[in-house]
């Protein structure tokens, strides 16, 4: 394992990428109770096409989601949550669209909980039995998720923004694409995007680097095996597919997100650098400090709930923001107008100084976060770059970037709004 | 490492000075006895504070200063802990050493949080009325909003109903009534008087020395009048009768909530055999409720239950399907008499243990872990550091389980169900 130190942040990472392709990172804490592993792969709900030892493979909505259920059985009626519970340990997973992680956190038997970790991973055990009653957890799952109106407004922006992208689907998939779902789907993901090359290994806490390699080495050996092909997406046309979708659930008052459709991100530096640019565009647009939020908020149009960023899922970029307002119209409009307007004069170089300067003291006092540190060297590491570099990245943004961004995807055209109006309010209308 | 000093009468400031971070952070609350009155001006009054100071006059000025201060932030901080209401800010800002040369934060972010307390533009003896009328438009809506939430919704409700004797149940941000009849002027007479009268708790975690720190703080201290009264101490339950309430929303899942009452609060010496028990019963993917309701029976998506334990309410709540709810809650009450009568595995309560030692080990390890246990603490009257409530946890026998599982009685019943049922 090779250090690296980062001496701007106070930082050192031990990085390497094991015989069998597993890259392993680990950033030591010292003098911190808590140690915090994740174990993540490259497969989200979005990948639901690809080849593997020249088969091609199309597979039901919610797969990835269910595949992350199903990894904690295992065989001989072993109970993963016991196991880890059993060593003071807790174990969790998510799947988002574009990856699936596996964590657990611990105060002492670090090992014992790490080398569970990749075993129950890479061990694949579903039957018949255990997919269907699954199918019925997901299914109250699925059920939870319509009655919540933060998932349902954003699962509808990206069916309004996207016209063919896998983003437009549920992460969960729906009751009927479930039940689709048999051992042998499973099996086949599982090969494809549960191999060392696809995955990688991120631990923050006070341990010892070179038994965390050693660990994954041993419970996932030494050899590569092959990794599942994801098969290209068509690409998308920089408009968006349906400029307004409403929808009516049980809410106080109506709520909202916004989104403009950008150029997905490639990856290395400069996708890095793109993302850094726009989300600082976000904040000179409609940050706190922003004109805009100051004049929407003193209105009244928007309140504290307000908020938004810059979003990237593999073959997607959008700016969005979302939160409550009686007008949500009214939000769009102002932010095209404001957006127009910081394009037409740019960004005073004070104000973006300003901007730099906040950005990146926020991302400094995040690295005291076990969650967020390890997650982002996760996905930055599938977008290949090295996530502690974030200062000098900063450094290198001028405002001109930002009223470039702004430029390119601040355009009615590209605008997707979706709101949720109170169940009562729509009857009226 | 935590080291408590008095400041003024009734102003306390406790300082956990650790290098480790890479952020420090400092909580100015004032305490007040949880009262519908006081409530929902309580939660009014940090946001309007946080609207803005004289030298700053607005939203965007106050974040350009924080801007300035590199990313610092500053937010409303309003707790119930017991009987008792906090209200005030939390501050979290990065830590000096990653600043310009020649650059502080600590200093500078004092000096602004004093700005904001003390330095707020008036009117007519009041408050700004703009800054209180689209506040309250705000808090209005966050209260409403609750219902967004089901599982918070129907939590919520159900205690409303099982505490409507005890401080317990009024709703710690007010009712939406009540923060509509606030006048500006209501509202800065009542932050006068909370600044006279009311114990002042301080909280800084980082590495300054505990006297810089009091030192930084004299100059916003100085300039209150303090006058306070002790507060009274915390009380236990006073129940009133229960039952069952249901209710409809246009929903499509269920939410079961079930409160139960024991006398052991954190302040009795069988607490951490009740933390345990409500471990070992329903919280976390090991306990009875979720391997049985959820993993065997797959009755339910989510289940658990919550220790209350300034209070000793214990609170269950599912999220089921509509025709679940009598078969729910014939299975929950089949595993708390499973407890009761004492059928816990040795994994169990082992499993229980160190979950929650775990959860404490890691107190220490984040500046908003730290600041929440220790500043909770202090008011709820649980008296132990984190570690000596550890080794309190890891003593606890089976026998101490049953019996204070034994404690617990249902209370009320509460269950959300769709209109066409």
């Amino acid at each position: 394992m090779n250090p690296t130190d980062y001496p701007e942040l106070d930082e050192t990472v031990y990085l390497d990428r094991l015989s069998n392709g597993l890259t392993v990172a680990v950033v030591p804490r010292t003098g911190f109770s808590k140690k915090l592993a994740y174990f993540v792969t490259d497969f989200g709900s979005i990948h639901l096409d690809f080849t593997l030892d020249g088969a091609e493979y199309h597979v039901p909505a919610g797969v990835a989601h269910f595949l992350e259920h199903k990894m904690f059985d295992l065989p001989g009626d072993r109970d993963v949550s016991a196991e880890f519970a059993a060593l003071g340990a807790m174990v969790n997973a998510f799947t988002s669209y574009d990856l699936t992680a596996y964590y657990f956190s611990c105060t002492e038997h670090f090992d014992q909980c790490l080398r569970l970790l990749l075993e129950f991973v890479s061990t694949p055990y579903f039957t018949e039995e255990s997919v269907q009653k699954e199918q019925g957890i997901i299914d109250q799952e699925i059920g939870m998720n319509l009655d919540a109106p933060d998932t349902v407004v954003f699962e509808n922006l990206m069916e309004a923004l996207y016209r063919t992208h896998k983003v437009r689907l549920p992460i969960l998939g729906t009751s009927e694409t479930i039940r689709e779902i048999t051992p042998e789907v499973l099996n086949a993901c599982h090969r494809a995007f549960y191999t060392p090359g696809n995955m990688m290994l991120c631990v923050v806490g006070d341990v010892d680097p070179a038994a965390v390699a050693r660990a994954a080495l041993e419970i996932l050996g030494p050899q590569p095996r092959p990794v599942g092909k994801k098969l290209p997406m068509e690409a998308e046309a920089m408009t968006a597919g349906q400029p307004l979708v409403t929808a009516s659930l049980e809410v106080a008052m109506p709520m909202f997100s916004l989104a403009f459709k950008a150029q997905p991100l490639d990856s290395g530096d400069e996708a890095i650098r793109r993302e850094l640019v726009a989300d600082l565009a976000a904040e000179a647009l409609f940050g706190e400090s922003s004109a805009l939020y100051l004049h929407l908020y003193e209105e009244g149009i928007i309140d504290s709930s307000f908020g938004g960023g810059f979003e990237t899922i593999d073959g997607c970029a959008m700016l969005m923001c979302s939160g409550d307002s009686d007008e949500p119209e009214a939000v769009r409009e102002a932010v095209i107008a404001r957006a127009g307007e910081l394009v037409r004069e740019g960004i005073p170089e004070e104000a973006f100084l300003r901007l730099k300067r906040s950005a990146l003291g926020r991302r400094i006092r995040s690295l005291d976060s076990f969650d967020a540190t390890c997650f982002r060297i996760c996905a930055y590491h599938f977008s290949k770059f090295d996530y502690f570099r974030f200062p000098e990245l900063y450094r290198s943004i001028q405002a001109e970037e930002l009223r470039c961004f702004l430029a390119q995807v601040v355009r009615a055209e590209a605008a997707s709004l979706s709101i949720i109006y109170p169940v009562k309010k729509e009857e009226i209308l | 490492m935590m080291q408590t000093i008095s400041l003024l009468p009734g102003v306390t400031l406790r300082c956990f000075r650790d290098s480790r971070f890479k952020q420090g952070c400092l909580s100015f609350q004032l305490v007040q006895p949880m009262s519908g009155a006081a409530a929902p001006r309580n939660a009014l009054l940090p946001t309007v504070l946080l609207r803005g100071t004289r030298a700053h006059p607005d939203l965007r000025a106050i974040t350009q200063r924080l801007d300035e201060l590199y990313g610092a932030s500053v937010s409303p901080l309003v707790r119930r802990v017991g009987d008792y209401q906090t209200t005030g800010l939390y501050c979290g800002f990065m830590d000096d050493r990653f600043a310009l040369p020649g650059d502080r934060v600590l200093g500078p972010m004092i000096a602004f949080l004093q700005e904001l307390l003390l330095d707020f533009p008036q009117e007519n003896g009041g408050f700004l009325p703009a800054f209180v009328e689209s506040e309250k438009k705000n808090l209005i809506s966050t209260i409403e909003s609750e219902r967004n939430d089901k599982r918070i919704y129907a939590m919520n409700r159900m205690l409303k109903t099982m505490c409507r004797e005890d401080s317990f149940g009024i709703p710690r941000l007010g009712e939406p009534a009540q923060v509509a009849a606030i006048t500006p002027e209501d509202l800065l007479s009542h932050y006068s008087l909370s600044l006279t009268a009311s114990p002042i708790q301080l909280f800084y975690v980082g590495p300054a020395q505990p006297q810089a720190v009091a030192e930084l703080l004299m100059p916003l201290l100085s300039r209150l009048d303090r006058n306070a009264a002790p507060l009274a101490p915390q009380s236990a339950f006073r129940p009133c009768r229960g039952g069952y309430v249901s209710e409809r929303l246009d929903v499509s899942q269920g939410k079961l909530c079930m409160g139960f009452t024991t006398p052991i609060t954190c302040r009795d010496p069988r607490f951490p055999a009740m933390q345990v028990m409500n471990t070992v019963l329903g919280a976390g993917m090991t306990s009875k409720l979720f391997m049985n309701l959820r993993e065997k029976l797959s009755l339910c998506y989510s289940i658990g239950s919550s220790y209350h334990s300034s209070k000793g309410i214990v609170v269950l709540s599912a999220g089921i399907d509509f025709d679940k709810e009598a078969l729910t809650r014939e299975e929950s009450l089949r595993q708390l008499a499973a407890c009761q009568a004492g059928d816990i595995t040795d994994r169990e309560l082992e499993a229980a243990k160190a979950a929650i030692v775990s959860s404490l080990r890691s107190t220490h390890d984040s500046p908003g872990s730290i600041e929440g246990y220790y500043a909770t603490a202090a008011l709820s009257g649980l008296d132990l550091s984190p570690q000596q409530y550890m080794a309190a946890v890891e003593a606890v026998t089976k026998d101490q389980v049953v019996a204070a599982a034994s404690t617990l009685s249902l209370d009320t019943t509460y269950f959300l169900k769709g209109e066409s049922q």
